[in-house]
């Protein structure tokens, strides 16, 4: 896969990822500004750095299974892995314009 | 810093089973008390029925529905699953039989209540020992801890002193110190247990809710520090009996509970979240109650009647900030419940509901609305002794905690 075919597909991963919603807020992940980084680690493989608004979310296990499930629908994902950070803290200045409309800013 | 899974939700049918005992003990509690009005209002708070139904709203409903929103929040709140959950379907089972056989018995006949209240006893101690247990695995205790870990201590005076009441009115067993033990009770119970409860959790839950992002907490021990010391003081002034203790005593409690209200707008001043959901809203006009409340008991105690004021004000305590509290957030707790186990598996494979499509928001008005109007009219009928207004008031509350509960259990078929 050469570099124009990865970043087509980083993308297309990102995109696909906004089916991912924050049940309370009801804003996908994406929007929301969660998601820190995506890479592709080997060829069908990727490696995806994300955090929580809060390090007590109640949604915890259910968001970072629910982006895991997600990016494995893809069929040019066999296996995906994700890393939960605190640092750096999520903000509201992560959040796309998108994000920051759905919650009425 | 990478994170790794906390795998700390709960079994769902644990709080589930508590919530479900709350809503029965709710509703039956409002009745007997619709059904007891004339003792009611006449300020006749120590009869057999009220007893009951007191006690059953207050053990079986607030205190049941409080443990089954601890077993569900502390995993989330300090980041460690629950210790041993079948040892938490035990407890239930415990605490329930204990509960339904002590108001039966505070109904029927009181002097007989000392064994099922020994069972309860046992229920929450064991609770006491659960939420020990699983308190003490967590990493990095915080502010938090604080507050839970003496609400916990609170409930736990709270129950030994209820029990030597029991116990003192079948034996005759130091009835000197009944009205120490009487009064101690309903303070720690009260504005021990509950509030330094509710304070904790709404630490956690107001940021959530509303979405807050850079505030600080530096406040809450002041918070911590001007309550408990509140606390304190009035728990001296019925041993020491000093006047001067009790008014310092409320004044102190007044200056913690604003100290708390300036401290969640200062966090809600902070937040991302625009527009508050309603439940949540209702939850936050509490904390307002709350405030009246503590206003209207010092001063009641600087004028010197706070003795004949005493019964409404604590009738509004419990209903206008506690009960409000818990049902404003018991509005937001129970959709996500049953959200987690009906789709957090499913999350990022189809559309899944947002948790505020899991419940009926359009019956949270007029529910709440109907708590509002009737608890301030049950206070007012009792300070005024009017049996028409007690009535109304009591019907409106009733109403509410049916359509309350008809709102909780249809979740389950979402």
């Amino acid at each position: 896969m050469n570099l124009q075919e990865q970043i087509a597909l980083v993308d297309k991963i990102r995109e696909h990822l906004k089916k991912v919603m924050d049940p309370e807020l009801n804003i996908n992940v994406v929007d929301l500004g969660l998601i820190y980084d995506i890479s592709l680690v080997e060829e069908n493989a990727v490696e995806i750095v994300m955090t929580l608004t809060t390090p007590g979310c109640p949604l915890h296990d259910s968001i970072i299974g629910g982006v895991k499930h997600c990016v494995l629908e893809l069929e040019e994902i066999d296996h995906a892995e994700i890393q939960l950070v605190w640092e750096p803290a999520w903000s509201p200045e992560k959040m796309t314009e998108a994000g920051l409309k759905a919650i009425g800013r | 810093m990478i994170v790794k899974n906390t795998g700390s939700e709960t079994n769902i049918k644990l709080p589930f089973s508590f919530i479900f005992f709350s809503i029965l003990a709710l509703l039956i509690s409002q009745f007997l008390i619709l059904f007891n009005g004339d003792a009611f209002i006449n300020g006749h708070f120590r009869i057999p029925a009220i007893w009951s139904a007191a006690h059953l709203f207050i053990l079986g409903w607030a205190l049941m529905i409080a443990m089954g929103a601890m077993y569900q929040l502390v995993p989330v709140a300090f980041l460690t699953p629950i210790w041993n959950e079948k040892f938490g379907f035990i407890q239930f089972a415990v605490t329930a039989v204990g509960v339904v056989s002590f108001a039966i018995a505070l109904y029927i006949i009181p002097s007989k209540a000392l064994i099922p209240g020994i069972i309860m006893l046992i229920g929450i101690i064991m609770f006491l020992i659960q939420m020990g247990m699983t308190l003490r695995k967590q990493a990095k205790p915080n502010i938090l801890t604080l507050f839970v870990g003496s609400a916990l201590v609170c409930l736990f005076l709270t129950i030994i002193m209820g029990i030597s009441l029991v116990f003192s009115m079948k034996t005759g067993f130091a009835s000197n110190y009944y009205s120490i033990l009487f009064h101690s009770h309903l303070l720690l119970g009260i504005s021990g247990w509950f509030t330094l409860l509710i304070f904790g959790f709404s630490y956690k839950m107001a940021p959530m809710f509303s979405l807050s992002h850079g505030y600080e907490m530096k406040q809450a021990k002041y918070v911590y520090g001007f309550y408990s010391t509140g606390l304190l003081f009035v728990l001296l002034s019925f041993v020491l009996d000093f006047s001067w203790l009790f008014k310092c005593g409320f004044f102190l409690l007044l200056v913690g509970f604003s100290s708390f209200m300036w401290h969640i707008y200062l966090i809600l001043k902070k937040r991302v979240k625009k527009k508050l959901d309603l439940p949540f809203r209702f939850a936050l006009l509490a904390i307002i109650f709350g405030e009246m409340i503590h206003l209207l008991a010092f001063i009641a105690c600087i004028s010197n009647q706070f003795a004949s004021l005493a019964a409404p004000l604590i009738v509004a305590y419990i209903m206008l900030w506690i009960a409000y509290s818990i049902i404003g957030y018991l509005y937001k707790i129970v959709p996500f419940l049953w959200w987690t186990h009906k789709y957090s598996h499913v999350i990022g494979k189809k559309d899944v509901p947002a948790l505020k499509d899991m419940i009926n928001e359009k019956l949270a008005l007029p529910i709440f609305l109907s708590f509002i109007f009737g608890i301030l009219l049950v206070s007012i009928s009792i300070a005024l002794n009017g049996q028409m207004l007690f009535y109304i008031g009591q019907l409106l509350v009733t109403a509410a905690s049916i359509v309350f509960g008809i709102a909780i259990l249809a979740v389950i078929k979402k």
